[in-house]
């Protein structure tokens, strides 16, 4: 049983009534979402509907207004002390993050460090690793990547793909549980999509990790996920697998959203 | 909203205090430094006018034209901008007789004040002007539209919405600086104040009440400009 | 035109140069005093206890809108009320240092504010310390804007210094004005001040350009 566990239930990650506002605008209202684990769900939607919102009050980048989140039953924005809950410490929130990593829509690496030292950094510094321990990892999960001749470039030496695939070793170094990909692609020239689609498809093969892929690439959703969410006005619309939700979608509006980016391509 | 709000709260606490000083035992000082204010205000104002002038002349000058007009305003730009204001107030107080032009000290101080904050004024138009985008202009050309009307009728109006903020600081530190021609025997505040202390030795009160008057003007110029933002910027979108 | 060659040689310049270690002075002083003071006006206006965080903004806001001179007059002459009788370049010093440090949190603060916000969301992504973030992350990369913006900070203190010619401190300003009364002609003396003060301009544009590329060059590798 973990320190903050509230209860027992066999999914990783939990949302529970979960509202988020920016202001006036509400981006989450009553937002109910269940992940098993080492499931990968693939979220869809037009942009500005809320799906990356999920991913970042996962990480704990946004704050909710109302609801809870759970982590192997553990909630993330409160604690249990005492039996009651109250806002959480920081050594609490910190030992949760360690299991999350994520990816960003634009990279986000650090641009005065080189491939090999950004992926060190948090193994180092967070999980107690030796430099050399950390070194010998971050080199094998660069490895894996592709990028085994670009230990010592520096972001600004190699091209998006490969910056995307190096914040991708960055978050695998962490030795994460849940992986988040906020639209690893959108940001790329066309012909860099293959080679980081082709590292998150590996990934996702190896069932090693519990996975939540927002993203605009329909073939490569259908291809790898145990489930699509279709996300719009700040709720599940329809959601479940691949082969149902291209081929069969019952909802109106997910069936104008599919034949819409089916036009479009 | 809430700045503004709280910029006329300050204005207004600033009256109600000065009113109550009125009837204390400040008020020995204060005709001397109502008549010092006023000067003040008038050397700012005639400065802020040669100042919004010559930021657009040179700025757009510099930053639109090209060849010799351009040269001449950055000849301009980087003379005035390159020395200290004081300097600039020396200059044409003490040198300039010398070669036969006399300036009376309120000339010679707005000048000095003018030229200098204009430059700094100039290089934030010009700024302005590069960041207007030069698809507009394209667009003018596709449409047939002359470059003086473009200059005027397009690229202006924007830029004049742009630069509110940097003029305002720049202004604010012009109003500031009007307290240095007190050494070019202009009787504005700072020198009534000088004055004063020279005959009361009541330095801290005294110079207390010149900053309290200098902060309530510079609360005033960010009340007129922040209701300048928001008249003319009403139909510009903000380009994050 | 008549320029005295013989009184800009024989008389200007020596004593011009001379006073320039005192303009260097205090200069330099203020500028060391302001990172410092500017550090903690940054940290008290950023606090998290809003008393504090009030406070500082009035504080700073009445020291930013409000003549540096006044503020030197406040100083000179208000520390001997309180029985602190200071040379007037100390005075003048402690005047600089006061209204340049909140010009440097301002410095700070836009540094800062230039790092991308995704910057920080991938050091919460990689559960770093807000400490490791800040200062093996954020930190270098706001080195880029803040030192060239230092740098120009620097020149602007070097041209405020003609204002402690009001308290009487031998800057080169004050020389300048004192070899006009003394031998009646002020353009030699005015004018090569002014003359150093945009060479010195100049020069210093261009080396903060070199040092901005420089910096931009170690610290990113662009």
């Amino acid at each position: 049983m973990l320190e903050g566990q509230l209860f027992m239930s066999d999914k990783k990650i939990i949302f529970e009534n979960v509202k988020k506002t920016y202001g006036d605008l509400i981006v989450l209202d009553d937002f109910n979402f269940l992940v098993d684990p080492n499931e990968s769900v693939a979220i869809i939607g037009p942009s500005g509907s809320g799906k990356t919102t999920i991913l970042r009050l996962l990480m704990t980048l946004e704050k909710m207004q109302e609801g809870l989140v759970y982590i192997d039953d553990e909630p993330i924005n409160m604690m249990k002390v005492n039996d009651k809950l109250v806002p959480v410490s920081n050594s609490y929130i910190r030992r949760i993050r360690s299991k999350i990593g994520m990816v960003f829509q634009n990279f986000n690496l650090f641009p005065h460090m080189t491939a090999l030292q950004n992926c060190i950094e948090s193994p180092v510094h967070t999980k107690g690793l030796s430099k050399t321990q950390a070194i010998d990892e971050s080199k094998k999960i660069l490895d894996s990547v592709g990028l085994s001749d670009k230990y010592d470039n520096y972001p600004s030496q190699l091209s998006g793909g490969q910056q995307q695939r190096v914040a991708i070793a960055r978050a695998l170094a962490m030795r994460p549980e849940i992986l988040l990909f906020d639209e690893p692609t959108s940001s790329l020239d066309p012909e860099m999509i293959g080679e980081v689609l082709n590292v998150i498809r590996d990934l996702i093969k190896s069932k090693k990790y519990t996975v939540l892929l927002a993203t605009h690439q329909m073939g490569f959703a259908k291809e790898v996920s145990d489930r699509v969410c279709f996300f719009n006005d700040g709720n599940i619309i329809e959601e479940g697998k691949p082969e149902k939700i291209f081929n069969n979608p019952k909802n109106e509006r997910l069936k104008k959203f599919l034949s819409k980016i089916l036009e479009a391509s | 909203m809430n700045n503004r709000l709280s910029t006329v709260g300050i204005i207004i606490c600033l009256l109600i205090a000065l009113y109550i000083a009125s009837l204390t035992e400040l008020k020995i000082y204060l005709p001397n430094f109502i008549e010092g204010a006023i000067v003040t205000v008038k050397v700012a104002v005639l400065s802020l006018i040669l100042f919004f002038i010559m930021s657009f002349v040179a700025g757009i000058a510099r930053g639109h034209f090209n060849g010799i007009i351009k040269w001449i305003a950055t000849f301009y730009i980087e003379i005035f901008r390159g020395t200290s204001v004081l300097v600039i107030l020396f200059w044409f107080f003490f040198v300039l007789p010398e070669f036969g032009i006399l300036l009376s000290p309120l000339t010679a101080g707005v000048l000095g004040i003018g030229l200098n904050f204009g430059a700094y004024g100039a290089e934030i138009v010009r700024g302005a002007i590069a960041s207007v985008a030069k698809g507009q202009s394209e667009a003018s050309i596709a449409l047939n539209i002359s470059p003086y009307k473009h200059l005027t009728r397009i690229v202006v109006p924007q830029v004049f919405v742009i630069t509110i903020p940097g003029l305002t600081n720049t202004a604010m530190e012009l109003i500031k600086a009007t307290s240095l021609v007190a050494g070019i025997t202009i009787g504005e505040l700072t020198f009534h104040a000088m004055k004063l202390n020279g005959i009361f030795f009541k330095p801290l009160e005294i110079f207390a009440i010149a900053l309290f008057f200098y902060y309530f003007f510079a609360q005033f110029i960010r009340l007129i400009s922040s209701y300048l933002e928001e008249h003319f910027s009403k139909h510009m979108n903000k380009e994050a | 035109m008549d320029w005295d060659w013989e009184l800009t040689l024989e008389v200007v310049i020596p004593r011009l140069l001379e006073a320039t270690w005192v303009t260097v002075y205090v200069t330099v002083i203020s500028f060391l005093l302001s990172l410092v003071g500017g550090l903690i006006f940054m940290i008290l206006k950023t606090s998290k206890n809003r008393l504090i965080s009030i406070i500082a903004t009035e504080f700073i806001e009445i020291i930013r809108s409000t003549p540096l001179l006044i503020q030197i007059f406040f100083i000179f002459f208000g520390l001997p009320r309180f029985g602190i009788t200071l040379p007037p370049v100390t005075s003048g010093i402690i005047a600089f240092s006061l209204y340049n440090s909140t010009l440097c949190a301002e410095v700070y603060r836009a540094g800062l504010l230039a790092i991308p916000k995704g910057q920080w969301e991938a050091c919460t992504a990689l559960n770093l310390s807000f400490v490791r973030s800040f200062f093996r992350i954020i930190f270098p990369q706001s080195l880029v804007p803040i030192v060239p913006a230092l740098g120009n900070f620097l020149v602007g203190i070097f041209k405020e210094t003609p204002i402690l010619s009001f308290v009487a401190v031998a800057e080169i300003m004050h020389v300048a004005k004192l070899i006009g009364y003394e031998y009646y002609e002020f353009t030699e003396a005015i004018t090569t001040v002014g003359i150093f003060f945009i060479i010195l301009s100049l020069i210093s544009a261009k080396l903060i350009n070199v040092i901005e590329n420089y910096v931009r060059r170690t610290v990113i590798h662009e």
